[in-house]
């Protein structure tokens, strides 16, 4: 077999001038250009009606009443519980109670709605169009050689990528072209990133891609096109269901307080 | 223990979401910034396959003791769940090893080929 032989290539060092520390200076500055332009496009939140402010915060009120029932004694658990239990049936907190039975309006005509479908939308424009426009810049100029060798061996299936453009059949797939490169740099920058920019930052394109997975999770509570007056009967059900599991954290804590000092 | 003793257990020492992420940071910023030394390392040592791979473990148990020892006090259950976590978040997925690979990749190709 001719693979256990080493294979050596003589390669022009101005190659790792010309290439490798472009590619890398290039991706570096583009992800510093993503971060500042998706803080800059990021229009600053409205000004909301007063009454929808009271829906929302009405809303929060039971849940954190619910999440932390175990804080209160019984008694005054119960008391909030009945006074919210009772507003959310008569559907007191809501925006606009003539509406209430009616299903809601359209979030297409919805200014709110707009407004959250353009952030989303601007930040997957921030996301795709360096992507792309560095990948065809990489192609167009840096295809049809190798640069460098990795330092660790790969399955055989990834010749065809990480050597596009090169028409050898028997080179090691350790040899790589320079879209390789690239793409150790999508995954390897982050850490210069947060160190650059601080952690928070919208750099990195591979992390923006997993929070593109699901962008609902952070703004799925008030949604457009939700019926608040459904939300605030479930969260009513809630809180009637958890009254009945209520326990005080300081149940006992005498008992517990003189065990941890003996 | 069952199910109940340990909901009652937590809300008797609750865990403060604020404090974990704080702590999960604390750790990512130091394995991004050691992984990617290391990378330099063995790239300057010029390891290959599996002995860099190896050499990024060693040096990541070792990192993990320092933490141990110096930044939980040789106390780590008192910042994360269970002892062995400070030991292996991290590590095998995440930035970090990226980071490596990559410094790895270039010091190698810089000075070996």
């Amino acid at each position: 077999m001719a693979s256990v032989q080493e294979q050596t290539i003589l390669r022009d060092p101005q190659l790792f001038y010309w290439i490798l520390f472009p590619i890398t200076i290039v991706m570096v500055l583009t992800g510093i250009l993503r971060h500042y332009a998706t803080v800059l496009m990021q229009s600053a939140p409205q000004k909301q009606d007063i009454r929808a402010i009271r829906e929302q915060r009405n809303l929060l009120h039971g849940i954190a009443l619910r999440t932390n029932l175990n804080q209160l004694s019984l008694s005054s658990f119960t008391a909030r519980k009945n006074y919210l239990v009772a507003a959310y049936n008569r559907g007191e907190f809501l925006k606009d109670q003539e509406n209430k039975g009616k299903p809601p309006a359209n979030p297409m005509t919805d200014p709110a709605g707009m407004d959250q479908m353009m952030n989303m939308l601007k930040g997957n424009m921030a996301m795709m169009v360096p992507q792309t426009l560095i990948m065809g810049w990489i192609n167009a100029f840096f295809s049809g050689f190798v640069i460098m060798k990795l330092p660790f061996p790969l399955t055989i299936r990834f010749k065809s990528m990480l050597q596009s453009g090169v028409m050898t059949r028997d080179m090691d797939v350790r040899w790589v072209s320079s879209l390789s490169w690239y793409f150790l740099n999508l995954f390897g920058l982050r850490p210069v990133f947060s160190f650059i920019l601080g952690n928070d930052n919208a750099a990195d394109q591979m992390a923006a891609q997993m929070g593109g997975m699901n962008p609902a999770a952070g703004a799925g509570m008030f949604a457009p096109g939700q019926d608040p007056h459904k939300m605030f009967l479930a969260e009513a059900e809630n809180l009637e269901v958890v009254g009945g599991q209520h326990e005080w954290v300081l149940d006992g804590v005498i008992e517990r307080l003189l065990a941890a000092h003996n | 223990m069952t199910t109940a003793a340990e909901e009652r257990e937590l809300l008797l020492n609750p865990v403060v979401p604020e404090n974990v992420l704080h702590n999960t940071k604390t750790v990512t910023d130091i394995r991004s910034l050691t992984g990617s030394l290391f990378g330099v390392a063995a790239g300057i040592l010029g390891l290959e396959s599996y002995w860099g791979f190896i050499f990024y473990l060693v040096g990541s148990c070792v990192v993990s003791a320092f933490m141990v020892a110096l930044n939980t006090g040789g106390r780590p259950e008192r910042y994360f769940r269970g002892k062995s976590e400070i030991w292996t978040t991290e590590v095998v997925s995440g930035s970090s090893m990226a980071g490596f690979i990559l410094t790895w990749t270039l010091f190698f190709g810089l000075l070996r080929v």
